[in-house]
């Protein structure tokens, strides 16, 4: 025989094509989900309790199949593996062939809801390992949820009132410690809130790169994240202002809200929150939600180490007596340009001005019945030069010699739009004359007489002078 | 009518019983060759045969010496064709749908995934057999000899499998594609470095025109899908098949394969080839010309070393035959084992760290890192127009078809290989310890940086090398030889550098697994 070579090289060759061919052929017929179809077919078989059940089950035939979520535009393919999913006779099976626990599946029929929906995992994949979603090499963002998080799903579709009752109470305790903890006092959702944190819309589903991972512990997935960042949070991110105090299993808690807080919504057809009535929250309440993170409790000053700076006592009796409920709003609508206290108006942080209300009205139940001694500053005429020299030897120890606060600096900025513009100077001068108990800035004539009331109206009217003056 | 007395109907099933004999005859007119007569008309009858030789010089024949490299450049992008219309059945390429089906034919359709590796790897070996084929024709100087122009369609050809592979990455719409695409889209915007810097972008922007032109808007998006789409599967495929058509049909036109004009029979050919067939048939074994070796000019086939050519059918098929299966096993085995990526879907706000273009245009970016409009629009342009003037710039026309000419040349190209090694590695390890101009001088214009950066050191110390090689042996070949191996090494080494050492923000990592966690 001649060329040898060729024909043996094509010899080789064409085995190798024909067997790699079947091998394919192979995995395309016999996919991983098709053994576990057939093992349950097996313990479909051995459990059935009669004849009919049995015969049933004799006859099932292996194939592929899957949900098609028409709403959502997505097919879910689970139950390729997770046969007895919906079977009464899986009660006691091994996974993946068990029957879902408690009654959740009456409701939320498969056919209907598919898995992904609450367990997340990759819908489209049909092999274990790409499916759960689990490591990096699988790249899918939205691995399968731990059980102990499931519940964060749930309040896609269903309101916090109704899940406390009805087995969301997991998410449900965790909106109310998200509330309780004053979260939203740093945090913006659907634009109300602080912002010296994130902006939380739609944490719950952000791909995992949105999350600095390089100090999470165990698998780097974002529920991990969020957990570890309840317990420590500058563990995470070393910059970050977040206060933490948590009793143990409150940070699960919180991370099963937190995931709840997807960007997606869901359709309407699966939805049954009822939007009209938005819960309604006390002055008491939205104290909480809003201002307790930084004033916690409001009666004493506060040395914030993470913000480098006091936090005024906003329930201290003397400061409500010396601001009515006028300046107080100023002060929360526009906040205190230069300090972490933000402006929380509807246009910025997003309170409306009713809530407002009730969180003054709430701060003014403290208020003291008697009235501060009025200042009378209408009757000096205040002397700016004089002004001048009165602020740099008393005040630019704290308010800075510009003015302006800051850094290192006690004082808060004095050239702030809000003590320049809203602020009465009646009650400047009020605050330089008795000082504000609670904090350090001490009485200027209430027993220490250090300046005169003419010296008082002589750096209210050089206070004034700073916007027209040049810097 | 009915001459023979045969009734009609019985004429009618007599054709029917012969119908499958008949059919067949029809189709292989003349059956089995069974005589060098029939096997010359097999392959001048056949449509898809007659571009070839109804003889076939031994040489050609041996493994040695043709590697088998186009053949299989040229199977591969059959598989690629037909891959490609497999997946065309399920694929859609629309923002919303693009990376959802790319997963069905991943998961769901029937032996989908092990077609799409099919089809990723087999585009991409194209380019490897490519080079690797060019590399061939370039060391057995068979662009000489009438070949000249023929080496500029395969110029074309590569370049055209370049863009046919580029825009393939893009389709299946996942963070690997998608960043991919906005790498390329960079490189070619990056005419704008010169022109800005000459102050000629407000009369013609090049950059922006082409970047536009290509994906329908300055970044990757909706629109671009469609329109790369259109580039993938039609107008690239339809070129390139053009360009191949010329190509072998030159080939045929030049006579066959370049051989040594010093060719004698070895005793190993016999492995190789069957005998001609010596009692049957029309041609003796000294004839003077075959019948489709008639060509006008002063081609090597006419009248030239006949004695040393065999039938084509069967000796030229079964080899060709022998190199598709090979191709398919390989291809088949390799799409089994590996899979192609598929990352995330694309998404605008995630940029990947670092963002790579795909491998075969890592060398570029290596060269990008330093000056964009050299690494991008200027050393590329360099390196393909040297190409395609080596054959018009080397015209010694000795020694054509022997391995790396003479002994000289095999001297030469090992120098060349282990000097250009030497340097670039020199260069990169310089450039990553010491930085370059723009760190040292940070007011530096950047004209001066984009004429002088390691890419454009780099080609230069090429050119000046290879005039260095010409004067000291006196042939313009030993040059070519020089250029060419310096090139296909820094080719290599830039794409193993920028591939396997370059990590976030394009730092210096030694592997993969030393990048910084995000």
């Amino acid at each position: 025989m001649h060329s040898r070579f060729y024909l043996s090289l094509l010899l080789i060759s064409g085995l190798l094509v024909i067997s790699y061919l079947g091998l394919t052929a192979y995995h395309a017929v016999m996919p991983e989900w098709k053994y576990y179809q057939a093992e349950y077919k097996d313990l479909v078989v051995k459990n059935a309790k009669d004849d009919a059940t049995r015969k049933r089950a004799m006859a099932m035939t292996l194939g592929f199949k899957q949900v098609y979520l028409k709403d959502l535009k997505r097919e879910d393919r689970c139950i390729n593996c997770h046969a007895g999913v919906d079977n009464p006779l899986m009660e006691g099976a091994k996974v993946p062939f068990k029957k879902h626990s408690g009654n959740y599946l009456v409701n939320h029929p498969v056919d209907k809801f598919g898995c992904t929906v609450c367990h997340d995992g990759q819908s489209f994949a049909t092999n274990e390992k790409e499916a759960h979603g689990k490591g990096h090499e699988t790249h899918w963002d939205y691995p399968i949820l731990p059980l102990k998080y499931v519940q964060s799903s749930c309040a896609q579709c269903h309101d916090f009132n109704m899940l406390a009752k009805n087995g969301g109470e997991k998410v449900a305790k965790g909106e109310e410690l998200f509330r309780e903890k004053g979260c939203k006092g740093c945090h913006k959702i659907d634009g109300v809130g602080g912002d010296i944190g994130k902006a939380l819309d739609g944490v719950g589903n952000q791909p995992i790169a949105y999350f600095p991972m390089k100090h999470v512990i165990g698998e780097r997935t974002v529920f991990n994240w969020l957990k570890q960042h309840f317990v420590d949070p500058r563990a995470l991110v070393a910059e970050s202002a977040m206060k933490v105090k948590l009793a143990a299993g409150e940070d699960d808690l919180l991370t099963t809200y937190a995931l709840s807080l997807k960007s997606e919504e869901m359709p309407k057809k699966y939805r049954r929150i009822n939007y009209a009535n938005p819960p309604k929250y006390d002055g008491e309440a939205l104290y909480k939600m809003y201002c307790s993170a930084c004033h916690e409790d409001g009666d004493k000053t506060i040395y914030d180490e993470v913000f480098k700076r006091t936090v005024p006592a906003i329930k201290n009796p003397s400061l409500l007596r010396t601001m009515n409920d006028a300046n107080m709003d100023v002060i929360v609508k526009e906040g205190r340009a230069g300090t972490q206290m933000t402006a929380w108006k509807s246009s910025a942080a997003g309170l409306s001005d009713e809530q407002i209300k009730e969180i003054i009205g709430y701060l003014a139940l403290k208020r003291p019945a008697e009235q501060h001694e009025p200042f009378g500053l209408a009757a000096f005429t205040g002397d700016v030069k004089h002004g001048k020299e009165v602020y740099e030897v008393n005040c630019s120890v704290c308010h800075g010699k510009d003015a302006k606060g800051g850094e290192n600096l006690l004082g808060i900025s004095l050239r702030s739009p809000v003590v320049q513009k809203k602020i009465d100077t009646e009650l400047l001068a009020v605050t330089i004359a008795d000082g504000r108990a609670g904090t350090s800035m001490p009485p200027f004539i209430k027993d220490s007489e250090v300046l005169t009331k003419q010296d008082v109206a002589d750096v209210v009217a050089f206070i004034k002078e700073f916007p027209s003056a040049a810097k | 009518m009915n001459e023979t007395g045969q009734s009609g109907i019985s004429k009618f099933t007599g054709n029917l019983k012969t119908l499958a004999d008949s059919f067949t005859s029809s189709v292989f007119r003349g059956g089995k060759p069974s005589s060098d007569k029939a096997r010359a008309s097999v392959i001048y009858n056949n449509f898809f045969m007659h571009i070839q030789g109804v003889k076939t010089h031994i040489n050609t024949l041996r493994p040695s010496y043709t590697l088998g490299m186009g053949l299989i450049a040229l199977f591969l992008f059959l598989i690629v064709v037909a891959s490609g219309i497999f997946l065309m059945v399920y694929y859609n390429p629309s923002l919303e749908n693009a990376f959802k089906t790319v997963k069905n034919i991943n998961n769901v359709v029937f032996g989908g995934k092990v077609a799409r590796n099919v089809h990723k790897w087999a585009g991409e070996g194209m380019i490897v057999f490519l080079f690797l084929h060019m590399a061939r024709v370039f060391f057995t100087s068979s662009y000489k000899a009438g070949r000249e122009f023929n080496w500029l369609i395969g110029i074309v050809l590569l370049i055209l499998t370049f863009a046919l592979n580029l825009t393939g990455y893009l389709l299946p719409w996942d963070q690997l594609s998608y960043w991919a695409t906005v790498i390329v889209s960079n490189i070619m915007m990056s005419p704008k470095e010169l022109t800005d810097s000459l102050g000629l972008t407000k009369f013609f922007d090049v950059g922006t025109f082409t970047t536009d032109f290509v994906f329908a808007g300055l970044n990757p998006g909706k629109e671009s899908l469609n329109r790369i789409y259109l580039f993938h599967v039609m107008l690239l495929p339809i070129v390139i098949s053009v360009f191949v058509g010329i190509h072998f049909w030159r080939i045929r036109k030049d006579g066959g394969l370049t051989k040594p004009e010093d060719f004698s029979v070895r005793n190993s050919d016999i492995g190789y080839v069957l005998e001609p067939d010596k009692t049957s048939g029309i041609f003796p074994t000294h004839k003077t010309y075959g019948l489709m070796e008639l060509a006008k000019g002063k081609t090597p086939a006419v009248d030239k070393d006949i004695e040393n050519t065999v039938m084509s059918w069967p000796n030229l098929l079964i080899a060709e035959l022998a190199v598709l299966m090979v191709t398919l096993a390989g291809v088949l085995i390799y799409s089994y084992y590996i899979d192609a990526p598929l990352k995330e879907m694309a998404n605008a706000l995630i940029p990947e760290n670092p963002a790579k273009a795909p491998w075969y245009f890592l060398g570029l970016q290596e060269l990008l890192s330093y000056s964009a409009f050299m690494g991008g629009v200027g050393l590329p342009s360099a390196a393909l127009l040297g190409l395609a003037l080596i054959p018009y710039l080397d015209r010694e026309q000795y020694k054509v078809g022997v391995w790396f000419t003479d002994s000289t040349g095999k001297k030469i190209a090992v120098e060349s290989f282990i000097i250009s090694v030497i340097v670039i590695i020199g260069m990169l390890v310089f450039a990553v310890n010491f930085g370059w101009l723009r760190n040292w001088f940070p007011e530096i214009p950047q004209l001066v940086i984009t004429l002088i950066n390691p890419g454009s050191i780099w080609v230069g110390f090429m050119i000046l090398w290879s005039l260095f090689v010409i004067k000291r042996t006196g042939s313009t070949r030993m040059g070519a030889m020089a250029l060419f191996v310096m090139f296909l090494v820094s080719y290599v080494i830039l794409t193993y550098f920028a591939t396997e050492m370059r990590g976030p923000n394009w730092g210096f990592y030694w592997s993969k697994s030393q990048w910084p966690i995000h």
